[in-house]
């Protein structure tokens, strides 16, 4: 119920004291206390009014007239507006949400105007930042595809690979044995399923071309290792890895599309494998590509089998086991096993626990591109800093000069909270805008980055710009916007009215705001110098390995790979045979001047290694046996390759499958065994031969080659002649007088005229297989370089903006410097050690962070060590000089200062 | 006329010591001062809501009083002023000079204490 003084509406009032007031743009909170408090008085007026009888217009218009009849409210409320108070805040709530969204827009309207009156400097802030962000950006989705996205498969997280390693025998990696693998298999509580598989190449034939394809031998439990249900068909079930029931096999999506054109006919169909008859019951889902095998055909597993070490193991473990655990759970089986079985382990002891490495599938697959990604992410962070550093110091450098404007805006009411987000907004709208460029930027570099050589990369296929990458991106640029817009908005949120409006036009950053540019100057300074000295180390490795010598010669150099099926080529003697003509007829190919065969070429993945035993030098119990680089090579391949014979001599025909057994060794193995004689004519053999023929004698030394990489570290390396050590698979490598591809199709034709089902594959001329081997270096370096050039253009404009603002802030002083008689080198030196103060105190800041930081490249330093002194002193230098140079041209200005008129203003 | 004089000339030297004065013993709200300053003065000193509000920010801007909401059951939230250490200080100045002031107006004058 209303009485009759209650006819008044406090809203009313409200309204009316919010028109008069709208002059003074009050932050929300402010302007909502300021009309509660009028509001209250206004109502008890009018009721006070209406009490002693005033009627309800007449009073009303007494107390609009006494609440401004002059209208002068709102210019005595101008300089006296209440800042915002703790209980103040408190008012904020939904009623003011609308006016936060109006304020927001004037704030960007404002924005944007700040940012069209000075293009100049927007532009460059963007541009900084769009390269900023668009690098980060496109490391991430590197960084996103190949190690963080969870690999393709149901739980990927409990995906483990696992297998032994033996340091003490240079052997990080151990496969096991069939037995061994089925015992743990049995044993182990710590999986759901474990699977053993081994790679392996088949030459399909029997539709169109014979063509090679990677493929794996599985355990049966393969695939429900990796939880994919086929996409067609079926996968293995048991009894199919018997040797009568074992002609099956599944097949990629890939494949399918390329042989069967997708066609869902495909199963059911018999494809011949290397010559045997398969029948496809099973297409798997596009994805499933693991090992990058596309085909798979049934491992048998036999207990018994305990001399081939060449099975690979993938399990998933159950859920909640850690991989710490899973590994635990297998040393447990591996150890049980090895004890119970003193016929296949003699050597096992009860405290001999095995050595078994168990590693995430997702790790496993991401390699060696680890590390050089997470040094490259670190890199761009670093970068980033640096160029938030130097918007941070080009704005704060512009809030002085916007002082005035500072100054009016407090006047006229803003808040001090009120221009603290004004120019947050302005900085958040230039971290968009360069967000957004830096996004272009980052599309068109996936983009490269996609077309990069397949197999050097793992994962490629799944980098890309995906959501995880783009929120990435806005929470970058949210962190960028804060670090270099929070100190000009805090600064400026602490203005000093009297001394700006009365320093008015005069720009000139205040001691504490100085203080802060110097401090973003010296942090510049030092992140550069960390980012200069690793890529400078990075570089220098390179330049290393590029003057390796890798032990052969690339340059028109063609390699292919061959192998004649088995049981068509039952015997060594029919392989030998079929080599034999393909040798002779490709040196017949005009424009070859050598062919040769080997087992495994340099560059190439895979490294065949076998335990020898040298004559005079054989291992007393408990020391380490001889592990060495196996390769059985024909007699031209030593002039294919173009590794010279030191030593003796090359294989000729003379070393005949049946006579006297020889090898080739390096020089590495050479100088170990015999550093003060000759290796000429010793015996070497290998470990556990018993054969009466075991004894092989060396007949000539070559220079060590570089196999698996050019910074590989130096192995004992053995060559044996092929024709008394045949293997099926082989390279073929060809040296030409001319372009080596352009031979491809002239071998291509000359083996189908030996065997037209045998397909030449993975041709490639060795200077690719070189610059492969580099790439990931290549492009690591690359990044990082062009990361470190910007880093110290950056720190270069940084000292330069500053020094120059220091210059510009001192003309007075300068001006009466000179006046007192000062010469130009006193002030040039003034200026330049203020300078070398910053530079100086952020170099020596960045060499400690160096030193620190330079330990997680050392997996990456190839010749060098990451303490290496020259390239800290080069880095050193380069800052330096650079640092000087930029202090040099504001340190004129200071020379050039016409004391009159400096004086006189 | 009078009324205007003294609107004029005497509340700008005097208005601070007024509302100085009347928060020393207990906070009021606004309504209330400009109430108080009528009544005391029987209608001779008049503050409006155009004058007395800035005054009063002004006062607590320079830290002499300090305002607060109280809410009060049943009622609309209202601004209490009361009086600061600083404003004691500052009042009991103000006070003396007037005091020396109005003594010497009235030497000069022959105006008697009222």
């Amino acid at each position: 119920m209303r009485d009759a003084t209650s006819d008044s509406d406090p809203r009313d009032w409200r309204a009316e004291i919010a028109a008069r007031l709208a002059s003074l743009r009050l932050a929300p909170e402010e302007e909502a206390d300021l009309a509660d408090e009028l509001a209250q008085h206004l109502d008890d007026r009018f009721r006070e009014l209406r009490v002693r009888g005033t009627g309800g217009p007449e009073a009303r218009r007494i107390v609009l007239e006494e609440l401004d009849g002059e209208g002068v409210l709102a210019s005595r409320l101008q300089d006296v507006v209440r800042r915002g108070t703790p209980a103040a805040a408190a008012v904020v709530g939904t009623e003011a949400r609308g006016s936060l969204i109006a304020q927001l827009r004037q704030d960007l309207r404002y924005a944007m105007r700040a940012m069209r009156r000075s293009p100049g400097f927007a532009a460059i802030v963007v541009l900084t930042l769009a390269l900023g962000i668009g690098a980060a950006t496109t490391i991430f989705s590197v960084v996103n595809g190949v190690l963080l996205r969870p690999l393709p498969y149901r739980d990927a997280d409990q995906l483990v690979v696992f297998f032994g390693t033996s340091p003490e025998k240079q052997l990080p990696e151990v496969d096991f044995p069939a037995g061994l693998f089925v015992a743990i298999r049995d044993k182990s509580r710590a999986f759901t399923h474990m699977a053993a598989f081994e790679p392996a190449g088949f030459t399909v034939t029997g539709n169109g071309d014979p063509v090679r394809i990677d493929a794996a031998t599985v355990s049966l439990d393969f695939f429900r290792v990796f939880g994919t249900p086929p996409l067609l068909g079926r996968t293995f079930v048991a009894g199919e890895d018997t040797p009568d029931n074992n002609r099956v096999s599944v097949i990629g999506y890939g494949l399918w599309q390329r042989m069967f054109g997708g066609d869902s006919s495909a199963i059911g169909r018999v494809i011949r494998l290397n010559g045997n008859p398969s029948t496809i019951v099973g297409v798997m889902p596009p994805g499933f590509v693991p090992d990058r095998a596309e085909l798979w055909v049934p491992l048998r597993l036999d207990p018994t089998v305990f001399n081939c070490w060449c099975l690979d193991m993938v399990g998933r473990m159950k859920p909640g086991i850690t991989a710490e655990a899973a590994k635990r759970d297998l040393v447990a089986a591996v150890d049980a096993f090895a004890l119970s079985r003193r016929d296949v382990f003699p050597e096992s002891k009860p405290d001999d626990h095995a050595k078994i490495i168990v590693m995430p599938l997702v790790k496993r697959i991401a390699g060696d591109t680890r590390t050089p990604l997470l040094v490259l992410i670190s890199a761009v962070g670093v970068l980033l800093l640096i160029a938030c550093a130097n918007i941070a110091n080009l704005l704060l450098a512009r809030a002085a000069v916007r002082n005035r404007e500072m100054a009016v805006r407090c006047c006229l009411g803003a808040s001090p909270r009120r221009i603290a987000a004004q120019l947050l907004t302005e900085s958040a709208m230039l971290a968009g805008a360069g967000a957004a460029v830096g996004l272009l930027f980052a599309v068109l570099a996936v983009k490269l980055i996609r077309r990069l050589p397949e197999g050097q990369i793992p994962r490629l296929e799944e980098v890309r710009l995906d959501p995880i990458v783009l929120l990435f991106a806005v929470g970058v640029t949210a962190i960028c916007a804060l670090m270099f817009g929070l100190a000009p908005a805090l600064r400026a949120a602490r203005v000093d009215l009297q001394t700006n409006l009365k320093d008015g036009v005069r720009a000139s950053a205040s001691g504490g705001a100085r203080r802060l540019s110097d401090a973003f100057v010296v942090v510049q300074f030092a992140l550069s110098l960390v980012l200069l000295a690793g890529s400078g180390l990075l570089l220098k490795s390179f330049q290393r390995l590029l003057s390796v010598d890798p032990g052969f010669r690339a340059a028109n150099v063609l390699v292919a790979r061959l192998q004649p099926p088995y049981p068509r080529y039952g015997d060594t003697r029919m392989v030998r045979s079929f080599y034999d003509r393909v040798v002779e007829r490709v040196a017949a190919i005009p424009g070859v001047r050598a062919v040769g065969l080997t087992t495994r070429a340099p560059l190439t993945r895979g490294n065949p290694q076998e335990n020898v035993v040298v004559e005079g030098h054989e291992p007393k119990p408990g020391e380490p046996v001889v592990v060495s680089n196996i390769r059985n090579i024909t007699p031209g391949y030593f002039e294919a390759i173009g590794t010279s014979v030191l030593k003796g001599r090359p294989f000729n025909a003379s070393d005949e499958p049946d006579g006297p057994r020889v090898a080739v060794v390096d020089e590495t193995f050479a100088r170990r065994y015999w550093p003060n004689s000759e290796a000429l004519g010793k015996r070497i053999m290998a470990q556990g031969d018993t054969s009466a023929n075991r004894w092989i004698t060396i007949v000539g030394v070559v220079p060590n080659v570089r196999h698996a990489s050019l910074g590989e570290e130096l192995n004992l390396q053995v060559y044996e002649p092929y024709a008394q050590r045949t293997s099926w698979a082989m390279y073929l490598i060809v040296r030409s007088t001319r372009e080596p591809r352009s031979l491809v199709s002239a071998i291509r034709s000359q083996v189908t005229a030996v065997d037209p089902e045998i397909p030449l594959y993975d041709v490639r001329t060795m200077e690719e297989a070189v610059s492969r081997s580099l790439l990931t270096r290549r492009l690591t370096n690359g990044l990082l370089t062009a990361f470190a050039t910007a880093a110290f253009v950056l720190a270069a404009i940084g000292i330069y903006g500053v020094i120059s603002i220091g210059v510009a802030g001192r003309t007075r002083e300068f001006g009466v410097r000179i006046a007192l008689g000062a010469k130009p080198a006193n002030l040039l030196q003034l200026v330049l050690r203020q300078g070398a103060f910053l530079a100086g105190a952020g170099i020596v800041i960045g060499l400690l962070g160096a030193t620190w930081v330079v330990r997680f490249l050392r997996s990456l330093v190839f010749g060098v060590s990451v303490f290496d002194v020259p390239t800290f002193v080069a880095a050193t230098a380069v800052l330096a000089l650079v640092a000087i140079g930029a202090c040099l041209i504001p340190a004129r200005r200071a020379t050039r200062v016409a004391p009159a008129v400096v004086l006189r203003e | 006329m009078v009324q205007a004089m003294l609107d004029r000339e005497l509340k700008k030297g005097s208005a601070e010591l007024l509302i100085l004065s009347l928060v020393e013993h207990e906070p009021r709200h606004g309504y209330e001062l400009s109430k108080l300053i009528d009544s005391r003065s029987n209608g001779a000193i008049r503050f409006h809501v155009a004058s007395l509000y800035p005054l009063l920010y002004r006062l607590e801007k320079r830290g002499w009083i300090e305002g607060r909401w109280v809410e009060k059951a049943g009622q609309r939230r209202r601004r209490y002023y009361r009086l600061t250490a600083e404003g004691r200080r500052v009042l009991a100045a103000q006070r003396r000079n007037w005091r020396q002031f109005v003594e010497a107006i009235a030497r000069i004058t022959g105006v008697q204490h009222a």
